[in-house]
């Protein structure tokens, strides 16, 4: 018997490994949905943060092979269709997002929980930005800035608890990498 | 984790990463202009994608609502005797305005019988749960579980137990989006009480919408209370909608009745234009009763009557029971004008 078969993976492995290479993309479309869910309303305040985002720098900053460029624009596209916002907005965000923090990815090769947590909350700033002036041009009027920097608030203060439900992922993926 | 360090340093960006990073940007921007330009097909495509997330989305909104109750409920038992004793104040008052309420009822319709006045048409609803929040800062939007399966059109007023909240905007199979009073798309024509002013109620954003088209000097005071007024006939006149207030910089706003952070259940009414009504005859209707043809159809019959008082409900508090019951075929024709007639006058 050739040692080739014994190593190689079976179909049945292949397929398993390459389900759960979508993981990152599926836990970033299970962020969009959780952005819908009204779960401000429990105490009383409307904000929705921007689960999406975190899911988006997370995995552009550990392993962008897993969640590419086309991934992150389904999700961001996802989160237009089911808002009523601008349609591309969020995409457009997230995929430039995306490349910004990809070539920052050197910085995180260490993986400090706080530079992560640091490196997430100016991400969160240049997301906010860039969304709050695309919708502004889009709109022809200047919006108020209240609502996106509540939202980036809430989304920094939320990142750790996302960060280790990410990481979680990543642990169960580390072999299939 | 441990080995992070001594890992190589990864690739900072392959070519054909970079590549299809360029295609999305450039695909992303495309959708955005050509969204501006061309809506119908994207709207379309909306309404599709928010069809099928709604089962979804309503799987999420219930842990969600269960735990809003419990908060709620845990508020309301710290507060329990303050609130009572506040509740019962307000009864004995209520009490008062009860008996006032009955006599002008009374009084109203037996005026309204002299006058022959055409009555508002009788609204049906439907209520439904808020599934979707507006996921963004940029939007005031929510999903409610209602479709054109349960009767919801575009246009519709949305309300719920305190006022006006919006409109529907899109409406699918099993899921529509409530556009806020609140959102800078939404315009609203309004009526200020009591001095009867008219202004168009603009969203911007902010937690306060603003009155627009008021004239200088309209005589409008912080504390008025602003109202539908069904000018454009996509709104049945009289929903209450909220309360005039002043900002620092003199703009005047209004703090609407809903609270937007607790909204639940919600009710669509089904409002025919009056226009759409068929058979009226505007002017001779309106116009001196003619004795002889009151006593043939003008004549206030009991029936007449509990359609005029049902009607009133639904003009107000979004239409009861009495309401749609009300809303015999007498009571729709009738009702025809009334839009017109009680919110111009």
């Amino acid at each position: 018997m050739k040692p080739k078969e014994t190593i190689g993976p079976t179909p049945a492995a292949r397929a398993g490994k390459l389900a759960l290479l979508t993981l990152p993309f599926l836990v970033g479309l299970f962020c969009v949905f959780l952005t819908f869910v009204p779960i401000g309303s429990i105490v009383g305040i409307e904000v929705a943060p921007a689960f999406a985002l975190m899911a988006v720098y997370y995995w552009a900053a550990h392993q962008p092979e897993t969640f590419p460029p086309y991934a992150v624009f389904a999700v961001g596209l996802l989160q237009d269709l089911l808002s009523a916002g601008p349609i591309g907005l969020w995409a457009f965000t997230y995929v430039v997002i995306y490349g910004v923090v990809q070539t920052q990815r050197l910085v995180f090769a260490g993986r400090v929980p706080l530079v992560l947590w640091t490196g997430f909350a100016l991400t969160a700033l240049l997301a906010g930005t860039i969304a709050w002036s695309v919708a502004s041009l889009y709109y022809a009027r200047v919006l108020p800035p209240g609502p996106v920097l509540l939202q980036l608030i809430v989304t920094v203060a939320l990142f750790p608890i996302f960060a280790t439900l990410f990481a979680r992922v990543e642990r169960i993926l580390a072999p299939s990498l | 984790m441990q080995d992070s360090f001594s890992r190589p340093a990864p690739p900072i960006l392959g070519v054909s990463n970079r590549v299809s990073l360029i295609f999305m940007v450039t695909l992303a921007v495309a959708l955005l202009l050509l969204g501006r330009a061309e809506t119908y097909v994207f709207d379309q495509a909306r309404q599709v994608v928010t069809d099928l997330a709604a089962p979804v989305l309503e799987l999420g909104s219930r842990p969600v609502a269960a735990g809003r109750r419990l908060v709620e409920r845990t508020d309301e038992f710290a507060y329990v005797f303050d609130e009572n004793e506040r509740l019962r104040q307000e009864n004995a008052e209520l009490l008062t305005w009860k008996e006032k309420a009955l006599k002008l009822q009374a009084r109203l319709a037996r005026y309204e019988a002299l006058l022959n006045v055409q009555l508002d048409p009788s609204i049906n609803y439907v209520t439904g749960r808020v599934i979707g929040d507006t996921g963004g800062p940029f939007v005031e939007t929510f999903i409610v579980n209602l479709g054109h399966e349960h009767g919801v059109e575009s246009g519709q007023a949305v309300v719920d137990s305190e006022g006006l909240i919006g409109r529907i905007v899109s409406a699918g199979e099993r899921a529509s989006r409530i556009l806020l009073l609140t959102d800078l798309n939404s315009r609203v024509p309004v009526t200020i009480e009591p001095t009867r002013q008219r202004a168009v109620l603009s969203g911007d954003n902010t937690v306060w919408p603003k009155l627009e088209f008021l004239p200088a000097g309209s005589g409008v005071v912080p504390g008025d209370h602003v109202v539908t007024s069904g000018h454009g006939g996509l709104m049945p006149p009289g929903l209450p909608v909220g309360t005039v207030i002043q900002t620092e910089n003199g703009d005047l706003r209004v703090q609407t009745f809903s609270n937007r952070n607790r909204l639940d259940m919600v009710r669509v009414l089904q409002y025919r234009f009056p226009m759409d009504v068929p058979e009226q005859n505007p002017p001779a209707k309106l116009t001196a009763p003619v004795p002889g043809e009151e006593s043939e159809e003008g004549q206030p019959s009991a029936s007449d009557q509990n359609g005029a008082l049902g009607g009133t409900a639904g003009g107000t508090a979004g239409g009861t029971a009495g309401g749609t019951a009300g809303g015999t075929a007498g009571g729709v024709v009738r009702g025809s004008l009334a839009g017109a007639g009680g919110a111009g006058e």
